[in-house]
Order: structure tokens, then C-alpha cells, then sequence
């Protein structure tokens, strides 16, 4: 028994192929639009604001939006369910748990992944959402749940109208493989 | 190890290896987020609903044997025999002039009658010996109705193999006849035709 527990841990299948040079060409690029676009406005119009645009856990979901865009995963039931849910259960992790960092870090990811499973919305970015929502400083724990509507939900969106325009511009490519 | 959690592909289903899946996954351009060994393991499970969802839809009709040796409900037990004999059948559908279908005899009708009570091959050896000499004399002189299993069990040509074989194990028979809607023999299922059909994967 102990020997066939060990034995898990060899792993049993292969890792997936390397995508062509193409491929890893036209998700850098839309990893530099989406990611661009967010940090532009958020360099205009938030820099001197209370209020802000461009979060960490963008930058994974612009990994799954531009580079595994079959993914389930990367689709914007996914993207925008995800990072929403996430984003509340942060912020009431705070509220609730805000004296003990480390506990409300601990339950907000694991009630994020939780949610996001029960709600078929599983976007691992989500999880980092809702960690930023309690370790992102003050500007963001001033927020409150504004927090969910901006940055996450603005920020999400643009990157969603990247994805769409971008992907679908690629012969090769379409997004998204199912909306809801 | 690996074999515990991602078996090989059973009897009857299509091996695919992780290479084969791999380069598949390589004529797919862009990054599919599932290993081959996941592929693999969804294949094997849809393939097998896939085989049950055949197993359900195909009919009798399509297994079935159309050249049936029968026999009428007159004919002598020991040309019964030899025609089961000749044919190399177990069992033969007991037929009208017009074709319905009124028993069926087997091996098994011949044994409860000959044998001193098991209906089973090695109890009519031993009540030979036994007897120094066989005993199959007190059904000499019958015809094939007097020994024949009746009423009939029987199938149409519409019945899904399923059903079939639940009515080949309910019955605890090995054979079957298919009659069309006026009872008349169309053809006859036996256990062999329905291996034949999960192994050779019949279509619908």
C-alpha cells in the first residue's frame, strides 16, 4: 500500500507536446495587447485616483486567455465567474477574518476554489484575486466590495474584449469555445 | 503502477498509446490544457458508453441466422437428431407447415428424456453404463412435438440484442427463434451470434 502511494508520485503519462513557433508567437502578442491595454488606461486615468485597473492575477489570466484558449479554463464563463466570486469571497474573508491574515488568506482561496467548482467556473486566477483583495495594501482594502466591480470586473472585461477580438482575428484560432 | 490508474484498453476496444494521442495532439495547433494520459482514459470510458449505446440500438434482425434447420411437429426424434447432428446445432425451432413457430427442441430435451433425471450429457453416460447398454429406446418412436420445449420462447426481429440476451439468460436457453408478427420463424439468435456481435462491433 505505502509502495503503491509513492508509486502516484512517479507520475503516469506524458506532458502535451510544445505548441509551433507560430503558436507561442501569437500568444506572446496577445498576452502584450491584453496586459498593454489594462496597464495604458491604468497609467492614464488611475495614477493619481483612489481607485485602480490592473491587478497581478491578470497576468495569469491573460496566460489561459491568450495561450490555452481551448482551454475550458480560459473561457468567459470562466474568466469573469471566476475573478467576480473570488473577488466577493476576498473581500468578505477581510471583513470577516481581517485580525488574522493568514487564516482569511487561507480560507479565501480555499472557498474561492470551492465556489468556483459548485458554479462551474473554475479560472485558477481567481484565486490570486481573492488573496489580492486581502494582502493588496490599503488602496485596495479601502475599496471594500467596490473591489469586485473595479478593478477585478472592469479589468476582466477588457481583457475578454482583447481576447475576443484578438483570438478571432487568427485564421487558426476562435474564442470562445462556449460562452455560458 | 501507471497500469492501476489508466488500464489498457480491455478486450474488443481500440489501443491507443500516449504517442499516438500525442501527435494527434500535435496536428492541433494551439495548446490543448489535457495530458495523454487523461485523453486516453476519457477515450476508453466514451468508447465503451459508445459500444453499450450500439449494444442497445442493434436488433435481432441484424444478428440473427436467416437459414434455420427446423423441424415439423411430426417428424421422428431420430431425424430430429440427425438433422441437429448434421447441422451441428444445439438446438432446432419446431415448425409448422406455415411456418409458426411451436417449440423448440435442444440437446437438453433429449437428455431429460433419456437420462435418468439430470438433463446434463454426463449423467446419460452414466446411466448407459449403468445400464449396460443405452436408454434412449423409450423415445424411439416419438415425434418431434412430444419432445419439444412449448410454448416457444421467442423474439422479433425488433428486439434490441439487449433484450435479447436478457431473455437467452432469464429463460436459461441457448438459442432463440425470431418470428414476425404472425409467429413464423424469420431466423434464430443463439449465444454465439451474440458474441459475434460484441466483438465485431455490429453497427446499427
Amino acid at each position: 500500500m505505502i509502495r503503491a502511494y509513492w508509486g502516484k508520485m512517479r507520475g503516469t503519462s506524458i506532458s502535451p507536446p510544445r505548441v509551433d513557433a507560430l503558436e507561442i508567437l501569437f500568444s506572446g502578442l496577445g498576452g502584450f495587447l491584453g496586459l498593454g491595454l489594462v496597464a495604458f488606461l491604468e497609467a492614464q486615468f488611475f495614477q493619481e485616483s483612489d481607485l485602480l485597473l490592473l491587478i497581478a492575477p491578470f497576468g495569469a489570466s491573460a496566460v489561459l486567455l491568450y495561450g490555452a484558449v481551448k482551454s475550458p479554463l480560459a473561457q468567459p464563463r470562466n474568466l469573469v465567474g471566476g475573478h467576480l466570486l473570488s473577488a466577493a469571497v476576498g473581500v468578505t474573508a477581510l471583513k470577516l477574518l481581517g485580525p488574522h491574515p493568514a487564516l482569511a488568506v487561507a480560507v479565501a482561496v480555499s472557498v474561492s476554489i470551492m465556489l468556483m467548482h459548485a458554479t462551474r467556473t473554475l479560472h485558477p486566477p481567481g484565486g490570486a484575486t481573492a488573496l489580492v483583495a486581502i494582502l493588496g495594501g490599503p488602496k485596495i482594502q479601502n475599496l471594500g466590495y467596490l473591489f469586485v466591480l473595479m478593478p477585478v470586473g472592469a479589468g476582466v472585461l477588457l481583457l475578454l474584449v482583447v481576447a475576443l477580438l484578438f483570438n478571432n482575428l487568427i485564421p487558426r484560432r476562435r474564442y470562445p469555445e462556449f460562452w455560458w | 503502477m501507471s497500469r492501476e490508474i489508466a488500464p489498457d484498453a480491455g478486450a474488443g476496444e481500440f489501443p491507443l498509446s500516449d504517442e499516438d494521442i500525442y501527435e494527434a495532439m500535435k496536428e492541433i495547433p494551439g495548446y490543448l490544457d489535457i495530458t495523454p494520459g487523461s485523453f486516453r482514459e476519457l477515450y476508453r470510458l466514451a468508447y465503451r458508453l459508445a459500444r453499450q449505446r450500439l449494444f442497445q440500438e442493434v436488433t435481432a434482425a441484424r444478428i440473427m441466422t436467416r437459414e434455420v434447420i427446423a423441424v415439423g411437429p411430426d417428424t421422428p426424434v431420430a431425424e430430429v437428431a440427425e438433422a441437429m447432428g448434421r447441422a451441428g446445432v444445439s438446438g432446432v425451432p419446431v415448425v409448422e407447415a406455415d411456418g409458426r413457430v411451436v417449440g423448440v427442441i435442444s440437446e437438453r430435451d433429449f437428455l431429460r428424456q433419456m437420462g435418468s433425471g439430470e438433463a446434463n450429457f454426463m449423467s446419460l453416460v452414466a446411466a448407459c453404463l449403468r445400464a449396460r447398454g443405452c436408454v434412449a429406446l423409450p423415445i424411439r418412436k416419438k415425434a418431434a412435438a412430444e419432445l419439444m420445449s412449448a410454448p416457444a420462447v421467442t423474439v422479433h426481429p425488433e428486439t434490441t440484442v439487449r433484450e435479447v440476451a436478457e431473455v437467452l439468460a432469464a429463460h436459461r436457453i441457448n438459442r432463440v427463434p425470431v418470428v414476425d408478427g404472425g409467429g413464423r420463424l424469420v431466423g434464430i439468435v443463439s449465444r454465439g451470434d451474440l458474441l459475434k456481435a460484441l466483438q465485431g462491433g455490429v453497427s446499427p
